[in-house]
């Protein structure tokens, strides 16, 4: 499957308390600093869109934002270029984004530690309805990618997928793996 | 997908090739896709100031998209949403696009359109596609073209109009839509529809062309028509529309439009960018002679049976509701709701229906939420939802009675937000966050006066008076915002204090949104941004307690007088010195010390580019794929593909002579020979090139093979002469615009007589 817009959010716990809006000098210092390797071009705030983007960093490989959809907080990315590789790797690449994003947020000072990231429960999802829609057949067609990203990811240990049933929704798969397990260890299987 | 909006986007597809072959120019390729809604956005220059330091944004490539625009600098996705009228289908299909090729938004515009952004170009084609098949078009949604036909959202269902404007607004829309009369215009136009005069739903004081729908006896029955006013616009000094005609049958107002369109594109300004919407025409011209123009320009216009097609359905014009009639007549134990029905839904005149606003704050609404408000609608109002100029969506026919279960929904998706056209209802263009003209933050001002004004509400209420008064901002002084119509309204300026560029925003007070826009807030002083809110609260609290009566604020502004006015302003002009207190040196919701070096050259007036250029564009675009076609071994349709290109540019060059052209293959040949091959206007003076007429010759040898056999030999080569008649024609065009620049030269005629010739 020629899929490439892929996307992937890291739930938080108990990140509600957070004020968003810190997040835009952070970001700001993120362009100022170069601090990913996603060429960073600007922030967008949608801290008044309720349940919404929260306030998002746009590079041109793709977004990035702590994002509130379903009033759930995460780090979320997603692509909008093509990526590198077959598909297990493409999510690989994704998720690598996401997590440095969100080992660089959860370190910042601004935020005093109340950002936390357990590493237990994603959100994978294609963001192509023309490549994959959510339909059974597009999800069978990824789904042995998924399961090697994922074995990868936790490294053998089990988890459990939970597909997003509306078929007006993205193709997308909540998943959720036993115990907490480190950014910067997912990061390490991941590179 | 209908066929010719197909064929669009895969001409804007092919033109995306051949920009990335070099073989369109940028100012060119620019106008184009302006004219497909595709705009350019903050920082796609490749520049970006991060607060510290100038920084050179690099994309992966150094193409470029518009003399300063990047190819790989995202940009905004503008989508027409004619007279703002939606059906679920579409609201689906803009939420998963917002959501695939953009950030998950869908920003409702001032104009009622839906916008996206950080859009790339390449992705462009399938949003338009997508768009397409559900009835979408994002064309002349930009450029210079008529932009989005805009009407009352309560058309059909208020309780003042004179009659529904719908089904005009539509037809005036769709006729005016690509139509050739639109195509040569110096800047954009826009129309609006009203109801009625009194409210402010319409706006058509502030349209190049405005309707207001009336009625009349005559002979004992009742006809239609529309009160016409002409040359409104705000921009930097707004202009109110004049009455053209107080009554013009309903018949009439395609070909008036298409009249007042002709006008313009000839004797409107094509150079001075500043001075080329048509309130300045009719300005130099004065409206009588203007007037005079149109009606003489309305004599000879070639009849169209479209014009009176479209009346056969206007009376038959319904909407369907999804469910039947009913009255509440019981109290909802949830105590939002009644705040929320108080300032968010209106009764319509069809008994038993009311139309429910969805407030979006700044205009903004999610993918998720924006496909869950498609079922909710389908559930409730069928295919009646309108987006509405003050940046919110409605929902149309909703029975009475299922006001609390519709409010119940809403609610499940963070929509059930209060205060519709209220104060905390503030409006604003998208400024500094993606505008490449934006001076000031235009929205992260509105967020905060937004959410100061929903606290102050929960927490004990806003006074009746105050919260009747609108906000509205704009980032500079191009009023997308709308501000003069508000009560309170601002635009964004910087101010130099000790060296260093501070925000501040220019506040107008007395603007009246009513009667459709009637009066222009007076220009008082400026702000510093980030004193702004604590103003508003001065600003009301002084009129509560200075107010006669029920004096409405306009009222209050006009009896206490500009002194008094710049006197309340100046008690808030102060900035302290950056080392004292440096947050006033930096914009709302942007800590980046403020500067305003990252504007750049906008969009908004398009690129001027002569209606032949486009015809000629085509043409090469119409060789291409005769190529195509030839590749493929498609002998025949390559052959007649490769005709058509040849006609497509002679037509172009002859209608820079004869504007009323039609696309009858003998009639052009027959005008291409008589002004260009007999006069050997197409034929160079340069030894060689383009010598002897010999190109001509090969659309009219072409032409006059009626019974042409075709083969492979004679396609290619015809393919071929296609592209050396269109070179010739781009080389005649060339050479007659060269003509008229050194005639004007010698002729010493100043800028502003040029138009007129």
């Amino acid at each position: 499957m020629d899929l490439h817009r892929l996307g992937i959010k890291f739930f938080a716990a108990d990140a509600d308390g957070i004020d968003i809006l810190k997040l835009i000098p952070i970001y700001h210092r993120w362009i100022q600093q170069s601090a990913l390797d996603d060429m960073l071009i600007d922030v967008a705030d949608y801290s008044h869109v309720p349940a919404g983007p929260g306030v998002m960093l746009i590079a041109h490989e793709g977004n990035y934002a702590l994002d509130e959809t379903g009033h759930e907080r995460g780090i979320l990315y997603y692509s909008k270029h093509r990526l590198a590789g077959e598909l297990p790797e493409r999510f690989a690449t994704v998720a690598r984004k996401a997590l440095r994003a969100a080992e660089l947020m959860s370190g910042d000072a601004e935020l005093e530690g109340a950002l936390k990231l357990p590493g237990d429960r994603l959100r994978l999802f294609a963001n192509d309805r023309l490549v994959a829609p959510n339909t059974g057949e597009a999800y069978a067609e990824i789904e042995p990618a998924l399961k090697s990203f994922l074995d990868r990811l936790y490294a053998g240990a089990p988890y459990t997928l939970e597909r997003e049933p509306d078929p007006k929704e993205r193709l997308s798969v909540r998943v959720q793996a036993e115990g907490e397990v480190a950014l910067k260890t997912l990061l390490e299987r991941l590179s | 997908m209908p066929v010719d909006l197909a064929r669009e986007i895969d001409v804007f597809e092919g033109q995306i090739e051949l920009k990335k072959q070099g073989r369109i120019e940028d100012k060119l390729f620019a106008e184009t896709r302006l004219r497909r809604g595709a705009y350019g956005q903050r920082y796609d220059n490749g520049q970006r100031h991060d607060g510290i330091t100038h920084r050179s944004l690099s994309f992966p490539t150094q193409a470029t998209k518009g003399t300063e625009t990047l190819w790989d600098g995202p940009g905004m996705q503008r989508i027409k949403i004619p007279f703002g009228g939606l059906n679920p289908d579409q609201m689906d299909v803009l939420a998963d696009v917002a959501e695939e090729y953009s950030d998950a938004i869908c920003h409702i515009t001032t104009r009622q359109d839906v916008q996206l952004h950080y859009v790339h170009i390449e992705d462009t084609p399938d949003v338009m596609r997508r768009l397409a098949s559900a009835g979408i078009t994002t064309r002349e949604a930009c450029g210079n073209t008529v932009r989005n036909v805009t009407a009352c959202p309560l058309a059909g269902v208020c309780r003042c109009e004179a009659f529904d404007t719908t089904p005009y607004a539509k037809a005036m829309a769709y006729h005016l839509l690509g139509h050739t009369d639109t195509q040569d215009m110096g800047r954009k136009f826009k129309v609006a529809f009203s109801g009625c005069k009194t409210s402010s739903c319409g706006l058509t004081n502030i349209h190049d062309l405005g309707f207001i729908a009336k009625t009349w006896q005559s002979n004992g029955a009742i006809r239609r028509g529309f009160e016409v006013v002409i040359g409104g616009g705000l921009g930097a000094v707004p202009y109110d529309a004049q009455l053209f005609d107080a009554t013009v049958p309903e018949e009439e107002i395609l070909p008036l439009a298409q009249a007042v369109c002709r006008v313009f594109a000839r004797l409107g300004e094509k150079r001075n960018r500043g001075r080329a919407r048509m309130k300045f025409l009719i300005e130099k011209l004065g409206l009588d002679e203007f007037r005079r123009l149109v009606i003489e320009e309305r004599k000879v216009l070639p009849p169209d049976p479209r014009w009176t097609d479209y009346l056969k359905d206007v009376e038959r014009y319904r909407e369907v509701p999804a469910r039947p009639a009913s009255n509440l007549d019981l109290a909802n134990p949830d105590p939002q709701f009644e705040p929320w029905r108080a300032t968010n839904v209106y009764a319509q005149r069809q008994p038993g229906y009311v139309v429910a606003t969805v407030t979006l704050p700044l205009g903004d609404i999610t993918s998720w939420q924006m496909r869950q408000l498609a079922d909710v609608a389908r559930k409730y109002v069928g295919d009646n939802v309108r987006t509405t100029v003050e940046q919110n969506l409605i929902l149309r026919w909703v029975p009475e009675a299922e006001l609390p279960g519709l409010y119940a929904e809403l609610k499940r998706l963070d929509l059930a937000l209060e205060g519709a056209g209220k104060i905390e209802d503030v409006v604003a263009c998208p400024g500094t966050d993606t505008c490449k003209l934006g001076i000031a933050a235009s929205r992260g001002l509105a967020a905060e006066v937004h959410e100061r004004m929903v606290k102050r509400q929960k927490n004990g209420g806003i006074e009746p008076a105050v919260r009747d008064l609108h906000i509205k901002m704009s980032g500079c002084f191009n009023s997308c915002g709308q501000h003069h119509l508000a009560d309170i309204g601002f635009y964004g300026v910087s101010r130099k204090i000790g060296g260093a560029t501070v925000p501040h925003f220019r506040v107008l007070m007395g603007g009246e949104w009513e009667n459709n826009g009637a009066t222009y807030g007076l220009t008082i002083g400026a702000v510093p941004s980030k004193r702004i809110p604590e103003f508003i609260d001065h600003v009301t609290q002084r009129y509560l307690a200075e107010r006669q009566q029920d004096e409405r604020f306009k009222d209050y502004v006009a009896r206490i007088g500009k002194k008094a006015l710049k006197q309340m302003v100046d008690a808030f002009s102060s900035v302290p010195a950056y080392a004292v207190d440096r947050s006033l040196y930096s914009d709302w919701r942007d800590p980046r010390e403020f500067t305003t070096s990252d504007i750049t050259t906008g969009e908004c007036a398009g690129e001027v580019v002569l209606q032949v250029e486009f015809d000629l564009q085509a043409a090469e675009q119409r060789n291409f794929e005769a190529q195509v076609h030839l590749e493929q071994g498609e002998f025949q349709k390559a052959d007649e593909v490769a005709y058509q290109s040849m006609l497509i540019a002679a037509r172009g060059l002859v209608r820079t002579q004869m504007w009323d052209l039609s696309d009858d293959p003998d009639r052009i040949a027959a005008e291409f020979k008589t002004r260009f091959y007999d006069t050997q206007l197409f034929q160079s003076p340069d030894a060689g090139q383009y010598a002897g007429g010999k190109f001509a010759l090969y659309l009219l040898n072409r032409h006059a093979d009626k019974d042409r056999q075709f083969a492979a030999d004679k396609a290619r080569h015809l393919v071929e002469e296609a592209q050396l008649f269109i070179e010739a024609a781009y080389s005649c065009q060339q050479r007659m615009s060269e003509q008229q620049a050194r005639a004007k030269v010698s002729f010493g005629l100043p800028a502003a007589a040029e138009a007129t010739i």
